[in-house]
């Protein structure tokens, strides 16, 4: 149980590095068997990977078991983690490759789907800016994903690169391709409300 | 300096807007900030890109259901009962181990074992074969061959709880959703 009350106090600190010292010590601890300490890390990592997880796949449910799976396969990975580098990037690289591997396992694309479209009722994040939220859902997955990495799960470029396994010129060029086309999709809704 | 066409103002606008563009092409990013200025429908293109960070960190997703974490912890989590159970086993299998390193420190090694055994076994065929009585066996020894029986059954089945228990075994997600 300290490790909640210790967690928490390090998560009062805010700044990024002492996240990274926390989440390293979380992680510590949870290597040698602290379940404590590994439900701790989970709720402090469970609103932005679920964000991600929802605004990636547009459904709670499956949203729901893909955060699951993230969290999950951390957990067997957790003596894959080297201490001495920083724990974000190790952990969003998991969260990615788990994400893609979910997508191809069971979900069709959400250009196929049709189910949130329009539902803003039963969706929460459409409620907040439907043509935003309509034109991620529209994004090829390939460039949904550094742009959620990147904007919503707040990681630096570096850390979107290594996440997705390119370069860093590669992941720039994705997020200013993804930026157009969905900058295409704003200015052509707003369009039609003219 | 020449005019830039729209459409080429529209590849380039997010470096632009990001100023990576003033960096590597300054000339372009001056021509650039000409035609915005003449150019409505760009202009507007150009606000889009530029609003378009905050909205995407500004954008709201639903909070977490509350049964997430329990369904996370309860997936990977070693069932208490197969635990206890698993710590349980080493007794048996201590005792039966003591008996048997006690019993062949009595017979001056395994090869005493081995004749003896071989020697029971001779007698048994010969008493199969019905030429013969059947032979004594040592009571000792077929307590020493109970124990071996028993300590092989006790370990094959720790071994199955164990495996279980393995954290990098395949996890168990439970079908356990949002409630």
């Amino acid at each position: 149980m300290y490790a909640h009350a210790g967690a928490e106090a390090l998560a009062m600190t805010g700044t990024p590095e002492a996240r990274a010292v926390a989440a390293g010590q979380l992680i510590r601890q949870a290597t040698g068997g602290d379940l404590d300490a590994f439900e701790e890390l989970v709720r402090r990592l469970q609103r932005r990977v679920y964000g991600f997880a929802y605004q990636h796949l547009r459904d709670l449910d499956e949203a729901y078991d893909l955060t699951q799976e993230i969290f999950v396969k951390l957990y067997r990975n957790l003596a894959r983690y080297d201490a001495e580098r920083p724990f974000e990037p190790w952990f969003w690289k998991l969260a990615a490759n788990t994400t893609i591997n979910y997508r191809r396992k069971r979900v069709p694309l959400p250009t196929d789907q049709s189910v949130d479209q329009g539902t803003g009722a039963a969706s929460p994040a459409l409620a907040h800016d439907p043509v935003l939220v309509g034109a991620l859902a529209q994004l090829d997955p390939a460039y949904r994903l550094p742009i959620l990495l990147h904007y919503y799960a707040d990681l630096p470029l570096e850390q979107v690169a290594r996440s997705l396994n390119l370069t860093i010129p590669a992941t720039k060029s994705r997020l200013h391709r993804a930026r157009a086309l969905l900058r295409n999709s704003l200015a052509e809704s707003e369009e039609l409300d003219r | 300096m020449t005019a830039l066409a729209c459409a080429r103002v529209r590849v380039l606008l997010e470096a632009y807007v990001d100023g990576d563009l003033a960096l590597s092409d300054p000339q372009s990013a001056h021509a650039i900030r000409d035609h915005l200025l003449t150019c409505v429908d760009c202009r507007r293109q150009h606000e889009q890109a530029v609003s378009l960070p905050f909205r995407m960190k500004a954008l709201r997703s639903p909070a977490p259901p509350p049964s997430l974490i329990t369904g996370v912890m309860a997936s990977i989590a070693p069932l208490p009962q197969t635990s206890r159970r698993a710590w349980g086993l080493l007794i048996p299998e201590a005792l039966l181990g003591a008996f048997i390193l006690w019993y062949l420190s009595g017979l001056e090694g395994l090869t005493a074992i081995a004749s003896g055994a071989w020697s029971d076994l001779q007698g048994l065929a010969i008493w199969g074969s019905g030429s013969a009585p059947l032979p004594s066996v040592p009571v000792a020894d077929a307590l020493l061959l109970g124990a071996f029986i028993a300590l092989t059954a006790i370990a094959a089945y720790h071994l199955s709880v164990l495996s279980r228990l393995d954290p990098t075994s395949t996890p168990h997600l439970r079908e356990s959703r949002r409630t």
